[in-house]
């Protein structure tokens, strides 16, 4: 009898804390400032405890019933409050005021409790007696909770359903109550169908827990995640913050609309527009069609190939009106054709010949990627070269990865290739780079198209001046069998995120 | 309804549920698994050693050559044969696929090995290889390597410690006492290697300098030498089941050493290919294929006067002479006479291919092309994919190899012969769960193949052996061409026998 009843306090004293960690989590993650967050919740919730110890004096009546009644109250606003919470902060203004209501209601109701219990058990023990046990196994709960929730709750089932799961325990142990005080309730029946409708309800919304979830999560991005997709490739995510919109693809920043022009511009045009007369160009990667973009503003181009692994990245990039009319609707003009093939493998088998191709393909991040950056990569794409025609890669940060980016440019020189690195700022990415390349000489272009708005003949040669800090560094080549780019472009971001 | 079954469930089953149901975990059934034994070469080889009574032969072919075994040795045999303007010959093979240690299997995803799956750079004076080699357009014109072909990185990783390094040799965790014997053991074979007398083929170098270090056991002369350190013995009980399928004690410290005095520390290689050595066999088959006759074991060879009478099936082949490219000990079986190596021991193999529907724990880094785990008794497993252009990792075969090295060579093979299929895919995927704990929900097939004699060992006394070295020399028109003779189970020995056995044929029935 007596282990069950300080069972029953250290899992009602575990709930309670679990609460109000859960809260001050819940804030923490959805608000930020995560000091001010846990320091108010605690607070609030200390207060709200002494308000009801102080409320239990006027208490009277059947405590054990009052008992009872208080446990299914907590279970019920303890186990949906990170529910309430998260759609609260999905959908109303109110997030605060409902955190720190919730609060205040849980911790006044756990208030409530010891000062209920130590009268229940009054007549059971001696007065010393009862108070070391309920505070001791009170605490012991505390303990309990505060190491489950960090190593087992929160990873394993998430904030909504660590807080159901404790909304089930606190009203098993009310039910269990029912028989604990079995003397002072006369007529338990009504009491325990209370217990067990909260059980039902908590556990209803405890297999659901996942989909309230999702509902909650889609819903507090509602203004800044506009998509998120998971494919067999990557996982892609567009968010919007006013006018900015954003590409990350695993959560790689692709570009940013305020300044993704930059990028573009000189990507494209100090090749593309050097070239004479061209007719056809391939695009390797670039699903996103903003290099179409900029490709397409040459009249004289008939025909675009633009190959890109993922077919919903080029899907979404043609119908989303969002981003259609970031690109132009450059994916859907009859000049283009997309091919949802492997870069590498494509280039190896393919037949056609182009006047200018752009690589615009992710960093290589892994060995898998690097084969990208090789000589034999490089040498395979000569293939689909016009004699005079050159290509365009984009090829890191020289500023970031200095090593990494020359080394680029050494591998295109041993693949056969004369090579003219340069780079332009772009604000959300930093200073970046790129090496052109052909197998013949390269004379900067004097006219662009019409409407670039970063790129002019005048300030062109300014990108093929490296200032020292992003000045050439002898590097070996990149070979598919050692991959010294990986490595070393692995070790440079290591650097800077220190 | 059994009556005094109770409808509650027991005390256990109950907190297991309910453990499982409050912590929200799901038990994740594993992914239904195909497969079973495959390229079973066993009943024919037992049909063989039966010695089943020939009888008399329903046709007579009559050709000058007949090459008995269309593995790497038989198949390079041809390949000579027919360069130097000699299409009279006949390659038959006792299995329906032609290529012995380097035969390779296919899928819809990618071609893979079934046994060798690499070739080391080779040096300069292995010139049939890289005749071979430039042949193929591996090498080519200019003397480089078509990177195409060279393995790829990452090459090689180890799990040691709980973590993957890269590379073999242990590196992580080594007390200074561990380095300096390393540092030691690399002086030693630097010493050989500069001297020359160890190489590929292993008769560019063979010198009776070394012949004393064919007198002791590698493990013998480890401790002879002072090397106690465990991660250096680990590598070196490793190299020799993945050369010799034996251990470090099975050995000779010829062989031994030899695994590590005879290749330069090349970074560039070595040379492999998604379906391994079986690529070698391809591109052979596309020239000498039509003499090959599969599926034809050899029953019996019997010397008529000048002429030798090799029976296969139903067809007597009346030949001038025989170049016997299958195995050495199957000749008692087959061949009249005693028999040319009276003591030839070889190491029993499991391979299996696991194919992949996806690659697991890819969080903890891609796979390499070959990944060890030091705490496991078997080899590890090869990537087939990693030599694909892929940029991003998908479904691929992986090639699990396990030398059984710790038995008996014969109680190996009859534990081979004994263990049902079921039993060799728990092992293996136990053993892969160390590295990968969710191995079983990637994996939708294994195939396991089991070789009783997958390759000579160089046992102590094994490669100088006088019978050897005369066999070498013999010049009988019933010439011995398997790598057996050299008594190391490698490709470049086997295409050496090979192609001097062509040669030397040409020139016994010129």
């Amino acid at each position: 009898m007596s282990i069950a009843l300080f069972l029953s306090i250290l899992l009602v004293a575990a709930c309670g804390l679990i609460y109000e960690l859960i809260a001050g989590t819940v804030a923490s993650y959805l608000v930020g400032d995560s000091v001010f967050q846990f320091s108010t919740v605690i607070g609030t919730y200390l207060f709200a405890m002494g308000i009801g110890s102080f409320l239990s004096r006027f208490v009277r009546g059947n405590l054990a019933r009052l008992f009872v009644r208080i446990e299914i109250l907590i279970a019920v606003v303890g186990g949906f409050s990170s529910s309430v919470l998260f759609m609260a902060f999905a959908f109303t203004q109110g997030f605060q005021f409902l955190l720190y209501l919730i609060v205040l209601v849980v911790g006044t109701l756990v208030g409530l409790e010891i000062p209920l219990l130590m009268r229940l058990v009054k007549d059971r023990y001696q007065f010393r007696d009862a108070v070391s046990h309920v505070l001791t196994f009170d605490y012991l709960g505390a303990l309990f909770a505060s190491v489950l929730f960090p190593l087992v709750l929160v990873p394993r089932l998430g904030l909504i359903r660590s807080a159901l799961f404790f909304g089930i325990v606190n009203a098993a142990v009310a039910l269990w109550s029912t028989r604990l005080f079995a003397e002072q309730i006369v007529r338990p029946r009504r009491l325990q169908a209370a217990c067990v409708a909260a059980i039902v309800v908590l556990s209803a919304a405890f297999a659901g827990g996942s989909r309230i979830n999702a509902f909650a999560e889609d819903n507090i991005y509602a203004d800044d995640i506009i998509l998120s997709r998971d494919t067999p490739y990557q996982h892609i995510v567009l968010t919007r913050w006013k006018d900015d919109l954003r590409l990350f693809l695993n959560s790689h920043l692709q570009f940013s609309s305020r300044d993704e022009y930059r990028y573009h511009e000189a990507l494209v045009h100090p090749g593309l527009a050097a070239v004479p007369s061209p007719r056809r160009v391939l695009v390797l990667g670039g699903g996103d069609g903003l290099a179409v973009r900029e490709i397409l503003k040459y009249p004289e181009i008939e025909r675009i190939v633009l190959v890109d692994l993922d077919p919903e990245m080029t899907r979404l990039f043609s119908a989303n009106p969002l981003l259609t009319r970031l690109n132009d609707r450059s994916l859907l003009s009859p000049k283009v054709q997309v091919i949802n093939a492997d870069a590498f493998l494509w280039v190896d088998s393919a037949p056609d010949v182009f006047d200018f191709i752009v690589v615009d393909l992710p960093d290589p991040t892994n060995y898998s990627l690097g084969k990208l950056y090789t000589t034999v990569f490089f040498s395979a794409l000569g293939h689909h070269l016009r004699e005079r025609g050159a290509f365009v890669v984009q090829s890191t940060s020289p500023m970031f990865a200095r090593k990494s980016f020359w080394c680029i440019d050494e591998t295109i020189k041993q693949a056969g290739y004369r090579t003219f690195p340069y780079h332009a700022y772009v604000p959300s990415f930093g200073e970046w780079g790129f090496v052109m390349a052909s197998r013949a000489d390269y004379t900067p272009p004097t006219v662009f198209p019409p409407g670039l708005r970063f790129l002019a003949a005048a300030t062109l040669p300014n990108l093929f001046d490296f200032p020292p800090d992003m000045a050439r560094v002898s590097m070996p080549a990149n070979h598919l069998n050692d991959q010294v780019l990986v490595r070393t472009l692995e070790a440079e971001w290591r650097e800077i995120s220190r | 309804m059994a009556r005094d079954q109770p409808l509650t469930p027991t005390r256990r089953e109950f907190c297991v549920a309910s453990a499982a149901a409050l912590v929200g975990l799901s038990i994740k059934g594993d992914r239904p698994l195909a497969g079973g034994f495959v390229n079973d070469d066993m009943p024919i080889g037992h049909a063989l050693r039966a010695r089943a009574a020939v009888g008399a032969a329903a046709t007579t072919v009559r050709i000058p050559i007949v090459v008995v075994g269309g593995g790497m040795a038989g198949l390079s045999a041809a390949w000579r044969l027919q360069k130097r303007g000699f299409d009279r010959f006949v390659v038959l093979e006792l299995s329906p696929q032609a290529g012995g240690n380097s035969r390779s299997g296919q899928n819809e995803t990618t071609g893979y090995p079934w046994g060798a799956h690499y070739v080391p750079i080779p040096d300069e004076r292995a010139t049939y290889v890289r005749e071979l080699f430039a042949e193929l357009g591996v090498l080519k014109a200019d003397g480089t390597w078509d990177e195409r072909h060279l393995c790829m990185a990452q090459q090689e990783r180890l799990f040691i410690h709980g973590r993957w390094q890269e590379g073999i040799e242990p590196a992580v965790g080594l007390t200074a006492d561990d380095r300096d014997q390393f540092r030691r053991f690399g002086d030693v074979t630097a010493a050989l290697r500069a001297s020359r007398r160890f190489t590929v083929p292993l008769d560019n170098g063979l010198s009776s300098e070394d012949a004393s270090l064919d007198r002791l056991s590698f493990a013998a002369w480890l401790a002879e030498q002072r090397f106690d350190s465990k991660p250096l013995l680990w590598y070196a009980d490793y190299a020799c089941r993945d050369d010799y399928g034996a251990l470090a004690s099975g050995v000779s410290a010829w062989a031994g050493l030899h695994y590590f005095s005879s290749r330069d520390n090349d970074e560039k290689g070595p040379l492999t290919w998604p379906e391994g050595n079986g690529w070698i066999v391809k591109r052979l088959l596309e020239r000498v294929g039509r003499f090959v006759r599969p599926g034809q074991p050899v029953r019996a060879i019997r010397r008529d006067r000048s002429e030798f009478r090799v029976r296969a099936g139903e067809t007597d082949y009346v030949c001038d002479a025989v170049i016997f490219a299958a195995p050495t000990f199957l000749a008692p079986y087959i061949i009249e006479g005693p028999p040319p190596l009276s003591r030839c021991e070889y190491s029993p193999w499991m391979t299996a291919n696991l194919t992949l529907e996806t690659i697991p724990d890819l969080d903890r880094g891609e796979p390499a092309w070959d990944n060890v785990i030091m705490s496991s008794p078997a080899l590890g497993y090869v990537d087939a994919m990693h030599q694909s252009l892929r940029s991003v990792a998908g479904k691929t075969v992986w090639t699990f190899y396990w030398a059984l090295a710790e038995m008996e060579p014969s109680a190996g093979r009859s534990f081979l012969a004994a263990k049902d299929w079921a039993y060799w895919k728990e092992a293996i995927l136990t053993d892969l769960e160390r590295v990968h704990p969710r191995i079983r929900a990637c994996v939708s097939r294994l195939d396991v193949m089991r070789i009783g004699h997958a390759m000579v060992r160089p046992t102590v006394g094994a490669v100088f052996s006088a019978q050897r070295q005369a066999l070498k020399r013999s010049q009988d028109r019933l010439i011995f061409a398997h790598s057996d003779v050299s008594g190391l189970s490698l490709f470049e020995e086997a295409q050496f026998r090979g192609v001097t056995a062509a040669d030397r044929v040409l020139r016994l029935i010129a």
